[in-house]
């Protein structure tokens, strides 16, 4: 993809994607109806699984993307997966403070070892050890290579992690809790707002992840001009 | 008829700096290379790769004609590297280093190998002595035995001279002289001048990752060596 | 296939040679396992808690905890002469030596968890009249999980400047299945549930080692490699 294109393409996704929010948001608070039961806090429900579905996109595409890096050695592959990383950061991040502020109001209490909200936590960990890890060694190249193996590493677990616990859930059922699974009176006019949010949600994060990408290449340029070489030899052993 | 070892074009960087910048040369069978230069000259790199332990940014290795394969590790049983380093176990004893080593190389006619190794080079008596509690020249002999265990018909000597007194180096040169049968295809890479000049086929001079020069030995004495890496070291190409 | 086993074995071998001239691992994590007990003891009121309900918790943290102390240093031999070098240099191939290393730390790691068994066992008076050969599977497959992992976790400690401090934030978040299947196994096992109840956890252990074990040996030609 050219400059231009890029740029077309990230200021369309940018624009699509902040008008959906606008939308998203006038929705939620103007156009769906409150929910009888947990009543006017149950709006978060449009916005809060949305962040963490792009929370954990971002971490696929780290693993994909680390695998691939991995096996063919394309310095683009890894830049694709770091931007998915800084991106699913943020967006787990967000889904961490929004998460027990939720919490505060449907559950009484600021945290939960909620399914969800527990694997968020682990999932941001991954994230920090693989930055932590990128930066650790004195060659980059080896740095990359490193953090392309927590990535594998990472998505290969995190199924397993949210199985064991979520079963490990199920075998406390402590609280009431009025997660977003628990029966709601649901309207038509909800499941099209959680749809809006799910949509406004992914296009943000893909203008997003669009114009790191190309922001990452334009320092990959730059490290070039310095003498800094390109991709290492294809990784296939 | 094949080369008993080639190198084209050997790059490897470590992020920003290349520290062997496009080396090639071609070695007769039989003929043993040494190269001189100063420190961080990247010869050491150079071995490295040469003898399959790094992987090269870019060119390749051909050792006795065959191309060193990424992939298929089998050609590094025609290599034998020794380092300044001893690359031993301290704890465990000659013979037990030297039973690890063969058996990585897959050797299996080991209770006899050993033994006549180390009577060649005059070890014999301890066998069971733990590395640790060996001189660094009586190491370094061990070092020697190892490299030379599997009977490799390239052999790559990493300033071997270090940190030897008078007799060991004494020592150390007949070992390197018996080197010189005719099969095996030698790189040393020495500061030792005069130690480097006797018994090399090929002299060159590595400074900051390249390859000022490749002489015949024949028609150079120690002055002219040392004439000559003077001026490489003071005017890099 | 012969060839590759012995390659395996051959590095096994001589990491447990070496660490059994030297004791210094052992050493480290049976002090390690001993004075925890002492302190859980002093930690808890047993008046108000059973260390028998909670055996599970208190054996696996020692093993994760102990555990790391030693498998931090799997590389550190080979860093000491540069017997890496000569590793690499020989043609084994690089999953052969991964696993070779998870196999002498496995054997390293199944000594210090039988001393935690009987250490704890003493120190807590645990009881365990269940089934022992489930017992041994449960732990056996955690500790294969946990090593497969740490073990490609400090290559990567050794082969770059963070050191053996960072292994536990990269390692106990990928860790969580094995706590939650190993401790909840181990706990049941103890009150003495039938093993038909530690059938799912089995299965999970299992299928944890089996994947990072594969995982592991095929990642890690990639962090030991300069």
């Amino acid at each position: 993809m050219s400059q231009k294109q890029a740029r077309w393409a990230v200021g369309v996704l940018g624009t699509l994607g902040v008008a959906t929010m606008i939308v998203l948001h006038w929705m939620v608070f103007f156009w769906v109806p409150t929910e009888s039961r947990m009543g006017l806090v149950q709006r978060i429900f449009y916005i809060h699984p949305a962040a963490w579905w792009i929370a954990f996109l971002g971490f696929g595409i780290v693993g994909l993307c680390s695998a691939a890096y991995l096996w063919l050695g394309d310095e683009r592959l890894d830049r694709a997966a770091v931007t998915g990383a800084e991106a699913g950061m943020v967006f787990t991040t967000i889904g961490l403070i929004t998460g027990p502020l939720w919490g505060r109001v449907a559950w009484g209490t600021w945290w939960e070892w909620e399914p969800r909200l527990t694997l968020a936590l682990i999932l941001w960990f991954i994230y920090l050890g693989y930055f932590l890890v990128r930066r650790s060694t004195a060659n980059p190249e080896q740095g990359k290579r490193f953090g392309a193996v927590i990535g594998v590493i990472g998505v290969l677990d995190i199924p397993l992690i949210h199985v064991s616990v979520t079963w490990l859930r199920s075998l406390h059922p402590e609280a009431v809790i009025l997660s977003a699974d628990s029966p709601m009176n649901l309207d038509p006019s909800m499941g099209v707002t959680f749809g809006v949010g799910l949509l406004a949600f992914t296009l943000v994060f893909a203008s997003l992840f669009l114009a790191r990408y190309t922001v990452a290449g334009y320092e990959h340029e730059l490290d070039l001009r310095d003498g800094i070489p390109a991709a290492t030899q294809g990784a296939k052993a | 008829m094949s080369f008993g070892l080639e190198a084209v074009g050997l790059v490897r960087s470590f992020g920003g700096l290349r520290a062997v910048d496009g080396v090639s040369f071609q070695l007769q069978r039989g003929q043993l290379l040494t190269v001189f230069g100063p420190n961080g000259a990247g010869k050491t790199t150079l071995l490295r790769m040469l003898g399959g332990v790094m992987r090269p940014t870019s060119g390749h290795v051909r050792v006795a004609g065959a191309p060193a394969d990424v992939v298929s590790r089998e050609w590094r049983h025609r290599v034998g590297i020794v380092s300044h380093q001893s690359l031993l176990y301290s704890q465990l004893t000659i013979a037990e280093n030297l039973l690890f080593y063969g058996r990585l190389f897959g050797l299996t006619d080991l209770k006899t190998r050993i033994p006549e190794r180390l009577a060649s080079m005059g070890l014999s008596d301890r066998e069971r002595t733990p590395v640790r509690e060996l001189s660094r020249g009586l190491k370094q002999r061990v070092a020697l035995a190892r490299a030379l265990l599997h009977d490799p018909e390239v052999v790559l000597l990493d300033e071997p001279y270090t940190g030897l007194d008078p007799h060991a180096s004494a020592v150390l040169r007949e070992q390197l002289a018996s080197l010189k049968d005719g099969r095996r295809t030698v790189v040393l890479v020495t500061h030792n001048l005069k130690q480097g000049l006797e018994l090399s086929d090929l002299v060159a001079v590595q400074v900051q990752g390249r390859f000022t020069s490749v002489t015949d030995s024949l028609s150079l004495n120690l002055a002219g060596l040392e004439a000559l890496y003077h001026a490489a070291v003071e005017n890099p190409a | 296939m012969r060839a590759y086993l012995a390659l395996v074995w051959a590095v096994a071998r001589k990491d447990l040679m070496v660490e059994f001239r030297t004791r210094e691992r052992l050493t480290a994590m049976g002090a390690f396992a001993v004075l925890v007990g002492l302190l859980f003891n002093f930690s808890m009121d047993t008046a108000v808690v059973r260390p028998q309900d909670i055996a599970g918790a208190l054996i696996w943290m020692t093993i994760i905890f102990g555990g790391l102390l030693g498998m931090g240093r799997t590389f550190r031999l080979e860093e000491e002469d540069g017997a890496l070098t000569g590793i690499l240099q020989s043609p084994i191939p690089l999953d052969a030596l991964y696993l070779g290393k998870v196999l002498g730390n496995f054997v390293l790691l199944s000594v210090m968890t039988v001393l935690v068994f009987l250490v704890f066992g003493l120190f807590f008076d645990l009881r365990f009249s269940g089934s022992s050969v489930t017992l041994v599977a449960v732990v056996a497959l955690g500790v294969l999980g946990f090593v497969s992992l740490t073990t490609l976790f400090s290559a990567m400690a050794t082969r770059s400047s963070m050191g053996e401090s960072l292994l536990p934030v990269l390692v106990f978040p990928l860790l969580v299945p094995v706590v939650v299947y190993g401790t909840t196994a181990t706990d049941r096992l103890f009150a003495g549930r039938p093993v038909v109840e530690v059938g799912g956890n089995l299965r999970m252990l299992a299928a944890f080692a089996i994947m990072f074990t594969v995982a592991g040996a095929w990642l890690f030609r990639f962090v030991i490699e300069e």
